[in-house]
Formats: C-alpha cells, sequence, structure tokens
C-alpha cells in the first residue's frame, strides 16, 4: 500500500472518534444551542465507558454507560442553557473545565488500567472488497454505528416529524411554540442526546481504539469536532467528510515517519481550520449559511 | 419561554439591564449570596469524599494562593496573561461581539515577541529591547484579531466562531516554530525557542516577587475603565453593541468601530502574551498558555465585562489555580481538582446571576 | 486598586526579606513535582512510588510531598514556591521539561536544595542544584536484545515522544541491543510529540505494523495504549518505565522499571548531614550497573522469551556491569556512516548525553534544529 493509502487507512478510526461527537455537536446545533461542552462529554464518556469496563469486565455495558455519561454532561450545559439561559459559549467552556476536572479526580485509580478493546468484526462481502474492503470493513462494532448514524441522522433531521421540530426550534422557536411544541423541552433534549453521542465518540476513543484511560485523553478533539460541524455546514454527510478530513490530518504524522521521513507537520495541522474558516467565510457571505437561525444570536452574546 | 420574549429587542434589554443596575434587590442578593455558598460547601463536599479535611480546605486554598506573600506574587503573575485575556473579551463585548480567541492571541502575541525579542537580543539596550518586543506582541495581537473582525465586518462571518477556530492555528503555528525554524539549538532536543537575552526579562520590583507586568495590567484595566466611560470611542462602541441599528442612523461608523474593538481587544491579549513571556517564561514553549485565554474568557463573565470587576475575576481565577498546589501538597487532592472549582464557581454565576438580555426561547 | 496594589507590594517586599522559609527542625520536608498523572503506570507512577518509599524508609525524619499534573510552564515555578512555603527544603522536579525552572528556582532560592531529574547541566552548578539520572540505555540496550533475538520480520517499532538526548540514547541502545542478537534487525521510529497521547500512539503502532514491525518499544510517559494496542495485533513488546508484564503476559519480553527510592534516599541524606554541595549530587549524576546504582533496572522476562536469549541477555549484562562499561561500545556508526564512537572506546554518560545521530539500523531521522 502507497504512503498515502496507509493515511487514508491509518485515519478511520480516528475519524469515527470525531464523527461523533460532531453529529453530536451538529444535532445540539440544529437546536439552535452550540456546545463547546462536546470536549467534556467525550471525556465523561470515555472515562464512563472505561470505568464499567473494568468494574463489570462487559465492554458493551461500558458503551451503554459512556452514552450516560455524555449525556449527564450534556444535561449540565442544557439546564444553564435552556433552563437558566446563560450564555451558551460560556457554559460550554465551564462545563469543559468541569470535565475536565471531574474526570481527572474520579479517573485516578482508572489510569493506565486496560480494557479489552472492541474487536474488529470483518463485514462478509465488504470486507473482501479489494483494497478498501478490509480499511473499511474489517473494524470495530463502533465504527460501523458510526456509519450508520451519518445518514440516519441525516434522515432523522429532513424525512422525520421530530426532525422538522428540531430544526424548526433552531430556525423559528416562536412557530414551534404556535405548534403546540414546547421549544424548550426540544432544546433541552437535542444538547443532552447530542452530548450522549459525544460520549459515544469518548467510548471509540477509549473502548475502540486505545483502550484505556488517561487523564484528558481527548487532547481537544471535542473542539476540532466544533470546527467539524462548520466545514460541514451542518450536514451529516459533511460531518462525515469533515471528520475524516480532519482525521487524516491527524494520522498523516505517524505514517510518514514510520517511512522513515522526518516531519514538522504543524503547518499542516492547521490546514483543516484555515479551510473551515474559509468555508465559515463563504456561507455567510453568500448570506444562505445552514446555520441554524438562532444560533447566530447566541453566538453574540457577550454577557 | 413564552412568544412575548421573543419580541424583546436588544434596545429593550438594554433597557431592563441598566434600570436592573440602578435597582439592587435584597432578596436577589440573598439567592445569588447564597448559591455561592451552597457552591462552595458542594465543592468543599466533594473534596472531603475525595480525601481532604474540609475543615482544613479553605484555610490552605488561601493560605497558598492569597495569604502566603510569595504565593499572592504567583498569583498576581498569573493573573497578567488571565486578565489581559478577559479585557480582551470585554472590550469587543461592549461593541456586541464575542472574542473567544484569546488564547490564540496570547499565543501570537508570546511569539511576535519572542520573534523579535531573540533577533535584538542583546544588540540594544535593555528598555528598547523591552518594548520593541512588547510592541511587537501587542501589534501582532491585535492584527490577529483584526482577521477576525474583518471577516465578521466584511462577510459576516461570526466572529465568536471564526476566533475560536484561529486559535487552533495559533497554537499549530508556534508548534511549528519551535519544533524547527526557531527551536533552540541548545534545548536538548526540547521543542522551544531560545531563551530571550536576560536584558529582555522582566525584574522582579523592589524585592517583591511580582513584575512590571503586574503594575501594567492595573494601568490598562483603570485605563480601559476610564476610555470606555469617559471617551467618545468607549461611548460610541456601547451604542453600537446596545443597538447597532440606532448606531448606524445616528451616522455611527459601525463597521470601523466593531473593528477597531476587536483589533484592540486582540492587542490586550498580545500584551498579556508577550508580557508573561518576558515576565515569567522567557521562551516559548508547547504548554505556554495553558488555557489561560479560555479562563480570561470565564473570567470576563464573571466580571460581566467591566475592566475592573474583570481584572479582579482574573485575579480570583488565577487564586484558584494557585490554590491547587495547597490542596495537592497539604490535602492530598489531586490537582485537576482546581478545575472543577473553577467549573462550579462560574456554573454558579451562570445560573443564578442576573441575566443582562433575554435570549431566545 | 493603585492602593490597594501598593499594600500588596510592600506586603511582599517584607516577607521576601525573611528568607526561603527553610525551618531548621529534625525532619526535612521534601517536594516532588510530577508532570503527568501520579498514577499513569509509567514514568510519573514510578516517581511516585519512589517519593511513598522514601517517607516509608525514611520515617519521621522525612515529611515527603507531592504534586502531580504540574504543566511545563511558570506553574512549576508556582509548585516549588507553595512546596517550599510549606518548609520543603528539598525539591525533586522529575519532568524533562522542568529543566530551565529548577535551575533557576535553585538560583533564586539558595536555601533550597533543587534537584531535576533527567536534566544534564552544561553549566556550572549553583551550591544547591544538581542532576540525577541513570544509564537508562543500559538496561534499554538489554530489552533491545530480547526485541532483536525474538523479531521475526527484523523490524522493530520504537515510538517516543520528544528527541531529547535520553530518548536519542534510548533509541540507539535499543538497536544496538538488538543487532547483537540479530545483525539485521532495524529500528522504526515515530514520535507523537507529546508525552502521553494515545490516539497518536495507537496511530504509531498502526503505522509501524504496516511497516512490518513485529517487536515494539517506546519512549512515552504511558504505556497502556501500546501494550494495548500490541497485544489487538499479537506481536510483541518491550516496556519502559514500569513493570507492566501483567497488561500482556504471552506479548511482553521484557522491559526496564525505575526504582527511584534509593538515589532519592541518598540525596535527601547528603542534604541532611550537610554533604550535599560539592559532593556528588551536586553535580550530574549519573547511575550505572558497573556502580551498582542504576536507578532503571532490567524488568521480569515474559513467557515468550526463550532461555537461551535469557542467557545471552544475562551474560551482556555481567559484561555492561563491570566497571566504566556500557552497552556504548566502539566502533558504532551513525546513520551516514560517520563514526559516532571509535573502536576501543566505551562512551562516556556525558558523551551520550551529547549523542546527535541515531546509528546504522535506525530507519527514520529525528526533527531537526
Amino acid at each position: 500500500m502507497s504512503i498515502a493509502g496507509e493515511i487514508l487507512a491509518n485515519a478511520i478510526p480516528g475519524s469515527i472518534a470525531l464523527v461523533y461527537p460532531a453529529l453530536g455537536e451538529l444535532v445540539s446545533e440544529r437546536a439552535g444551542v452550540i456546545n463547546l461542552g462536546t470536549e467534556g462529554a467525550m471525556l465523561a464518556g470515555a472515562l464512563g465507558g472505561i470505568a464499567t469496563s473494568i468494574g463489570t469486565g462487559n465492554v458493551w455495558l461500558g458503551v451503554v454507560v459512556a452514552v450516560l455519561c455524555g449525556a449527564a454532561t450534556g444535561s449540565v450545559h442544557a439546564t444553564a442553557v435552556v433552563l437558566r439561559r446563560a450564555n451558551q459559549l460560556a457554559s460550554g467552556l465551564v462545563v469543559w473545565f468541569l470535565a475536565l476536572g471531574v474526570t481527572s479526580v474520579l479517573g485516578a485509580s482508572d489510569n493506565g488500567q486496560v480494557v479489552s478493546l472492541l474487536g474488529a468484526v470483518a463485514v462478509p462481502g465488504l470486507s473482501s472488497i479489494p483494497v478498501v474492503g478490509p480499511v473499511l470493513f474489517d473494524q470495530n462494532l463502533l465504527v460501523y454505528l458510526g456509519y450508520v448514524l451519518v445518514p440516519a441522522t441525516w434522515w432523522f433531521i429532513h424525512y422525520t416529524r421530530g426532525g422538522l421540530v428540531l430544526r424548526a426550534t433552531g430556525e423559528r422557536p416562536a412557530v414551534v411554540f404556535a405548534g403546540g411544541h414546547k421549544p424548550l423541552r426540544v432544546r433541552f433534549l437535542a444538547v443532552c442526546a447530542g452530548s450522549a453521542i459525544a460520549g459515544l465518540g469518548g467510548a471509540q476513543l477509549a473502548l475502540g481504539i486505545v483502550g484505556n484511560w488517561s487523564n484528558g485523553m481527548t487532547n481537544g478533539y471535542g473542539f476540532v469536532a466544533v470546527a467539524v460541524v462548520i466545514f460541514a455546514r451542518w450536514n451529516p454527510f459533511g460531518v462525515l467528510l469533515g471528520s475524516y478530513v480532519f482525521g487524516v490530518a491527524l494520522a498523516i504524522s505517524s505514517v510518514v515517519q514510520a517511512h522513515g521521513i522526518a516531519t514538522n507537520q504543524y503547518l499542516l495541522d492547521a490546514l483543516p481550520y484555515c479551510v473551515t474558516v474559509v468555508v465559515l467565510v463563504a456561507v455567510s457571505s453568500v448570506g444562505r449559511s445552514n446555520a441554524p437561525e438562532s444560533q447566530r444570536d447566541a453566538l453574540s452574546e457577550t454577557s | 419561554m413564552t412568544s412575548e420574549r421573543l419580541v424583546l429587542t436588544r434596545s429593550r434589554a438594554w433597557d431592563v439591564a441598566r434600570s436592573a443596575h440602578r435597582a439592587v434587590s435584597w432578596t436577589r442578593v440573598g439567592i445569588v449570596a447564597g448559591a455561592y455558598v451552597l457552591c462552595l460547601v458542594a465543592f468543599a463536599a466533594f473534596a472531603a469524599w475525595r480525601g481532604a479535611n474540609p475543615l482544613t480546605l479553605i484555610p490552605t486554598m488561601l493560605q497558598s494562593s492569597l495569604l502566603e506573600p510569595s504565593a499572592l506574587a504567583q498569583t498576581l503573575l498569573r493573573a497578567v496573561p488571565i486578565g489581559f485575556a478577559a479585557l480582551a473579551v470585554a472590550v469587543p463585548a461592549r461593541a456586541g461581539l464575542v472574542n473567544v480567541g484569546g488564547e490564540g492571541q496570547l499565543i501570537i502575541g508570546a511569539v511576535a515577541g519572542a520573534g523579535v525579542g531573540i533577533a535584538v537580543g542583546a544588540h540594544v539596550p535593555g528598555v528598547v529591547g523591552v518594548l520593541l518586543t512588547v510592541t511587537a506582541g501587542t501589534l501582532a495581537g491585535g492584527l490577529w484579531a483584526a482577521i477576525s473582525g474583518m471577516l465578521k465586518v466584511a462577510f459576516g462571518a461570526a466572529e465568536s466562531v471564526t476566533t475560536l477556530l484561529m486559535n487552533f492555528i495559533a497554537n499549530d503555528i508556534m508548534l511549528f516554530l519551535i519544533y524547527q525554524p526557531w527551536k533552540d539549538p541548545n534545548g536538548s532536543g526540547q521543542p522551544q525557542s531560545r531563551p530571550l537575552a536576560a536584558s529582555i526579562r522582566l525584574q522582579p520590583l523592589l524585592g517583591t516577587g511580582v513584575t512590571l507586568a503586574v503594575v501594567l495590567l492595573v494601568v490598562v484595566t483603570v485605563g480601559l475603565w476610564f476610555v470606555i466611560r469617559r471617551t467618545g470611542w468607549g461611548f460610541a462602541l456601547r451604542v453600537v453593541g446596545g443597538n447597532p441599528m440606532a448606531a448606524m442612523r445616528n451616522g455611527l461608523p459601525t463597521r470601523r468601530l466593531s473593528l477597531s474593538a476587536m483589533t484592540v481587544g486582540g492587542a490586550l491579549a498580545g500584551l498579556g502574551g508577550v508580557l508573561n513571556l518576558i515576565g515569567v517564561e522567557g521562551q516559548l514553549r508547547p504548554d505556554l498558555t495553558a488555557t489561560f485565554g479560555y479562563v480570561g474568557f470565564l473570567a470576563c463573565f464573571l466580571g460581566r465585562n467591566d475592566p475592573i470587576r474583570v481584572a479582579l475575576a482574573a485575579i480570583l481565577f488565577s487564586a484558584i489555580a494557585l490554590s491547587g498546589n495547597g490542596m495537592q501538597i497539604s490535602e492530598g487532592l489531586d490537582g485537576s481538582i482546581v478545575n472543577v472549582l473553577l467549573g462550579a464557581i462560574v456554573l454558579t454565576m451562570l445560573t443564578v446571576g442576573r441575566r443582562t438580555k433575554e435570549a431566545l426561547t | 486598586m493603585a492602593l490597594a496594589t501598593t499594600v500588596l507590594l510592600a506586603a511582599c517586599s517584607g516577607t521576601a526579606a525573611a528568607g526561603g522559609g527553610a525551618s531548621a527542625t529534625s525532619t526535612t520536608t521534601v517536594g516532588f513535582i510530577m508532570v503527568g498523572s501520579a498514577k499513569d503506570a509509567g514514568y510519573n507512577e514510578a516517581v511516585a512510588d519512589g517519593a511513598a518509599a522514601v517517607q516509608k524508609d525514611l520515617g519521621t525524619s522525612v515529611k515527603v510531598l507531592t504534586a502531580d499534573q504540574v504543566p511545563e510552564n511558570n506553574s512549576v515555578t508556582q509548585t516549588m514556591q507553595a512546596m517550599v512555603d510549606k518548609g520543603a527544603t528539598v525539591i525533586f522536579a522529575t519532568s524533562y521539561g522542568y529543566f530551565t525552572y529548577a535551575h533557576d528556582f535553585a538560583v533564586a532560592h539558595p536555601k533550597v536544595t533543587v534537584l531535576h531529574q533527567g536534566g544534564f547541566d552544561k553549566d556550572t552548578f549553583p551550591a544547591n542544584f544538581g542532576t540525577y539520572w541513570g544509564q537508562a540505555y543500559d538496561p534499554v540496550g538489554l530489552g533491545g536484545m530480547a526485541a532483536g533475538g525474538t523479531t521475526k520480520t527484523n523490524k522493530l517499532g520504537f515510538i517516543y515522544a520528544f528527541p531529547i538526548p535520553q530518548t536519542i540514547a534510548n533509541i540507539d541502545a535499543f538497536e544496538l541491543g538488538a543487532q547483537l542478537v540479530n545483525p539485521a534487525a532495524e529500528t522504526y521510529i515515530v514520535n507523537t510529540s507529546n508525552w502521553c497521547d494515545p490516539l497518536k500512539q495507537k496511530q504509531a503502532v498502526t503505522a509501524l505494523l504496516a511497516q512490518g514491525a513485529d517487536v515494539f518499544s517506546q519512549h512515552q510517559d504511558c504505556q497502556s495504549t501500546v501494550i494495548q494496542a500490541v497485544k489487538a495485533a499479537g506481536k510483541y513488546v518491550v516496556g519502559y518505565h514500569y513493570d507492566a508484564q501483567s497488561l500482556d503476559p504471552s506479548g511482553w519480553l521484557t522491559g526496564s522499571a525505575w526504582n527511584w527510592a534509593p538515589i532519592y534516599e541518598k540525596i535527601i541524606g547528603a542534604v541532611q548531614k550537610g554533604t550535599f554541595t560539592g559532593g556528588p549530587y551536586n553535580a550530574n549524576w549519573i547511575g550505572s550497573f558497573a556502580t551498582g546504582d542504576n536507578p532503571l533496572e532490567l524488568a521480569s522476562f515474559g513467557t515468550s522469551v526463550s532461555a537461551d536469549l535469557k542467557a545471552k541477555i544475562e551474560a551482556e549484562k555481567a559484561v555492561i556491569s563491570k566497571p566504566d562499561a556500557s552497552i556504548f561500545a566502539g566502533p558504532l556508526y551513525c546513520q551516514d556512516g560517520s563514526v559516532l564512537v571509535p573502536a576501543g572506546h566505551v562512551a562516556t554518560a556525558a558523551e551520550v548525553n551529547a549523542f546527535s545521530c541515531l546509528i546504522k539500523g535506525v530507519v527514520g531521522t529525528l526533527p531537526k534544529s
């Protein structure tokens, strides 16, 4: 396999760890709430997943707890911004700091302890496609769930009644209210659901990729997810592409070095962020941003 | 909650905020104070559960952050980058702009300062070297933020998002430089820039542990307070932030004002970054800012955009960070517990605090 | 505000004159500062174990203070200051990136003895400052033998964080050890630019597996991720910092593990007796097998290491435990063919610290300055 091919393959598991928080962020933002606490939800999911797996020996129970820990983290943000109308950006950062602290304190005894990784399950048929088969279809089940969640989210948002209410809550909450729904409740649930999905990203990282817990192990990937959503223009398929672009950037350095080439890849690392800025500028200047209407107000709250 | 809230305009919210400022409700004060006490009690309970002695916890924290003179000096030193990053949020906020880019602006300020400082080295007198370094850092921070300001006024790109994204770009630029082109040849392989010449480093004042940087923070804070309240520019910013339509109707150059607010904000953070560099660090390293920019953002919220209260909030957050030493050393707590306390305090403030503007719900 | 500041400044200057806060009781307060979590099953936990052993062994004559997760910026100065405020007179700053802060703190606080773990000071030493480390490369070289004798592909993977001198020496020693038993063995290197970033570690293992590497070693602070990844691939691992055989009993070949307590206790003893200044610890102290005080020891062997290979490793250990011996016996050549260590010469610790090239047989290059 060529270097490029190796990079593209190496990036898959990490990209899926980004797909989850980015999809979660998308759901939350579609309801009009930006969540910088996504990083915190990932951390909580990672620790919850590992601690449960160590305690019960059941990795899948760990995945379930990761979802619950993500949702719990999200409920803090939802309470602050939806019920108490707190500033969304500040609340998100607070949730991040809280999660960083709480997971470090509670996870101290789990540091370095290992759990058995989620095993790879080859998809019959698909995994025998030349070249891409083993790369895409010989992965753990959380990777497949990530693949499925992308079109599922897209379908939910565009073709279900719940999705319609979700989008309307982000665009025209007054209409939702007039239509007999409770925009506050929708928002609260969207933030919690989004964080629960981000918790799955933590599970993919901790249980699917590395098999152990270490403090602050998400290393800012939750913030990358926020960028991915903008890159994706709030479209789930765009999230898949964006996560993969960022994931590839993360994987380049290891592969290139293993081929004996020294790198200083930091300018390359900055590239996806630059592209994201350009995308944001492009969609803003044509005036037809996909960004949920009310989110723009949230982003300009200064106190 | 009701659709009535949806029709609240910004100017109406502004009036509400101002009238609320005048009328002090003692019930409200009681509720808020009670909430903070509850927050501290909850934190103490958490710490006690993790093995700390709840009775000695608070004295230990105060001792290791404010009461011990050497600790106080360190608290004030750390308050410099946090405080400037917080002021960098406060100025654009006056004009209705959200600057989440303090972290990146601190970094760019330090990077530019290091570039100039290392280049001039000991070739020029110390005062000149310091002035050149500080000027470079301040300008760089301002220009960095001005990019987001330009994108906002020219294309309408949300500055809160572009400033956030540019934090990561700034960090990558610094890492790129210290991993290769600027790497210290005597740094034993560590990713760090060459150290600044001693003549460019700030020395402690009069045997205290603090440097001129702390004095500058005080001076700039008071100066900003004055500028915002007593100058035409400050007034114009408030009008733009309070009611942009009215500002435009009155012929105010709203775009130029927005851009200037963002630039000044970035310059403040750049100044904080370069002062942190020449004051305590002396060279660029990967952990240079260690989330000070984000902590500054929260400090600005705690201080509600008022320069003096913002600076005090920065000192409080700095003290919390320092109190972590005491909590670890004397109480055996995890070092990261300071993040819990910081988060708990701001969360309390966010949930019980007075809101100056109605969000759309 | 200005008034308040003046008062604060006055308060500061008042006590600064009172001195460094060193108390003259019979109990010595000793502080240990770690960069990562004290429970990382790696580098930092080894330090924490050493600190706990000091308290247990020396009893009431010492009071041990610890602080972990202290980043490599001015925070470490603040933590050292806080420890001094609590009466500490001896401070062990144990992360490589603490060096400048530890050195400068020692200069500013003549009454406090500051030790830096792993640094190598090229300048003159303040009377209250020293660095200590071990000839880590010797046990790492023995681990390389285990790797070289086990590999079937003749390709070894080494995952490191930063190209610091210790790491360069470890990579060279690992490859050298492998060559002692398997001249065809090559070591492929990947850096993660972080002492503990699990995702990057996993990607590094994946990339090296794609190159055909089947035995892995590392110089990271936390090692669980690499061991897990290697275990999942059914390959072999040589550990570092901490004996982690229990994580992967069949894939674990051997490794090296820190035992810091003896040197900590010797240094504290020297301070208590007043013999620190001018003594062996007021310098770059390096323990070795030859002097019987190497803080890095060879860890236990896993089940996959053959008796024959074990015997070879033990024999080499005996060779490098002779006076002035080391794994770095010449002739050794850099990748470009230039001489690193001439024939008939054994590199001294100071020379090893100045190694700037990778030896022939290492595949990959270091990021250049």
